[in-house]
């Protein structure tokens, strides 16, 4: 099998077809760049739920009635759980400061309580591999538990919410990828339609001398492949400019919500992919329109 | 080397071959004559297995068509060489690369693909417009680079349905005197036509077929 004078003639078909090449390229490149676009928003709304859940944190009421021998044994035992990676203890008159510090102007209602309401806490910060909703769930069930624990409190429902939405995000991408991954396949096997007819003759003499489907077909995979590539190719480059501006927006406006770290590009990986499953959609329409052109007996 | 064994083939109840039977030696030239629509097209297609038979049995260099799997034709035809009267070269590649496609099919290397390309473009006369596109070729010329291509790859049997037909007798006459040349290498030659001139002007075998038939079988006269 000599590849090169095959990927010539692939070369070879997109030239002789430039008009159809040129639309099946367009829409190709829409295609991938709609999962293009999916995948990026896709992938930041992943680092931001990352980031935000990192900020996780578990605030431990207790009781008046715990004593110093107590709330040390506490202490240890929290400080012993895998889930936990930080432990932080406010006592009643540290509680009281930063209350002040943080609502200056509600300090008559202190005063009005008489003596200091606050209870002591512990501010627990979760451990990585535990931050899930379902694993800080359990951990907080496991503290209210303790019988020195008044209440537990953590910032459940906004990353429970993002991570639905998240989910959703999943399954609606899937969709989507899957109706453009369909549409894809459609456009180029119209495509390569198109080239097979116009070289119907060029087969036919083929299958005359002696080639075989595989040589016959080669050509037209290829070409479905170049296209998938293409494609591809041009979206992430469209993806690369449109990030860049987003990109630009966001240092002039400043972090927001999650994103504090800033947005991130597709990783080289995810980009390889896309050329990759650029490149398999291709050769996957050129195999649908290719179906009967190895039939020997059409001459 | 082509035996044929009481071949019918009927093609919506028209009787294109019934109960045919020949036998063409290695090395042999025969011509098919014979009215249009006699058969002749027919027969040439069942040998390259373009066609399967409705009835009987065709061996071709000792393989019985009727047990090749298609998966093994593509090699079976790398036996043979063809030519038609509508040329069938490929419009957009030149001179060279029309004959070269038929080693690229192959799998030969390129460096033992030109010197015989070239080889076969010398025998027809064409290798001084290997560059050429078929288009700016004459009938005659672009009949005699199909011929170029059949031989290039030193086939057993060479095919030719009707290779003069849209040629001048002299341009005729010619394109014989090459098939004859081929022959002389070795080649069988298996030659469909209705010219009379041409048959006897090379006095071979003739095998004369009429609705499907075989008529005739014999040597033709001067």
């Amino acid at each position: 099998m000599q590849f090169r004078y095959l990927l010539e003639e692939a070369a070879d078909n997109m030239r002789t077809n430039r008009a159809t090449t040129l639309i099946a390229l367009i829409t190709t490149t829409f295609a991938m760049l709609g999962m293009g676009i999916f995948l990026l928003l896709y992938l930041n709304m992943q680092s931001a739920v990352g980031s935000l859940r990192e900020e996780i944190k578990v605030i431990v009421y207790l009781r008046d009635s715990v004593g110093p021998q107590a709330l040390a044994e506490l202490r240890a035992q929290f400080s012993g759980d895998p889930a936990v990676a930080g432990i932080e203890f406010i006592s009643r008159e540290q509680a009281v400061i930063v209350f002040r510090g943080r609502f200056p102007s509600e300090e008559r209602l202190l005063g009005g309580l008489g003596d200091n309401p606050l209870p002591a806490s512990f501010v627990i910060k979760i451990a990585s591999h535990f931050r899930s909703s379902e694993a800080v769930g359990a951990f907080v069930q496991k503290l209210r538990a303790y019988p020195e624990v008044e209440e537990v409190l953590y910032n459940r429902d906004w990353v429970e919410n993002l991570t639905a939405t998240l989910k959703y995000l999943e399954m609606l991408g899937f969709g989507i990828g899957i109706v453009l991954a369909v549409s894809m396949v459609t456009i180029l096997a119209n495509t390569i339609r198109l080239t097979l007819h116009s070289r119907r003759e060029d087969i036919a003499i083929l299958r005359l001398i002696g080639a075989t489907p595989v040589f016959i077909k080669t050509p037209f995979v290829l070409e479905g492949a170049l296209l998938g590539a293409m494609g591809a190719a041009c979206s992430l480059f469209l993806l690369r400019a449109a990030y860049g501006v987003a990109e630009t927006k966001m240092t002039l406006q400043g972090p927001f919500w999650g994103l504090g770290k800033g947005l991130t590009f597709l990783p080289w990986r995810v980009s390889l992919s896309m050329l990759v499953l650029g490149m398999a959609l291709g050769c996957l329409g050129s195999l649908v329109s290719l179906a009967n052109v190895g039939d020997v007996r059409r001459q | 080397m082509i035996e044929i064994f009481h071949v019918s083939k009927t093609y919506n109840g028209r009787v294109a071959l019934d109960d045919v039977s020949l036998k063409v030696d290695k090395g042999e030239f025969i011509f098919l004559t014979g009215r249009s629509g006699a058969g002749k097209t027919t027969l040439l297609r069942l040998i390259f297995r373009a066609e399967v038979p409705d009835e009987g049995q065709i061996v071709v260099n000792d393989r019985n068509l009727a047990h090749i799997a298609e998966s093994r034709v593509p090699y079976l035809r790398r036996t043979m060489g063809f030519i038609f009267q509508d040329f069938r070269l490929l419009q957009k590649k030149t001179v060279f690369d029309n004959v070269a496609i038929t080693l690229k099919v192959v799998g030969m290397p390129e460096g033992l693909m030109r010197p015989k390309v070239m080889n076969a473009l010398r025998l027809v006369g064409l290798d001084q417009r290997q560059g050429a596109l078929p288009s700016t070729l004459s009938a005659g010329e672009q009949q005699r680079l199909c011929l170029a291509r059949a031989i290039v790859n030193d086939p057993q049997v060479l095919l030719a349905d009707e290779p003069t037909s849209n040629l001048d007798a002299q341009l005729s006459a010619e394109i014989f005197d090459l098939l004859k040349v081929v022959n002389l290498r070795g080649t069988t030659v298996v030659v469909a036509t209705h010219s009379a001139d041409m048959v006897s002007y090379l006095r071979r075998r003739v095998v004369t077929l009429e609705d499907g038939r075989v008529m005739a079988n014999g040597t033709a006269e001067a």
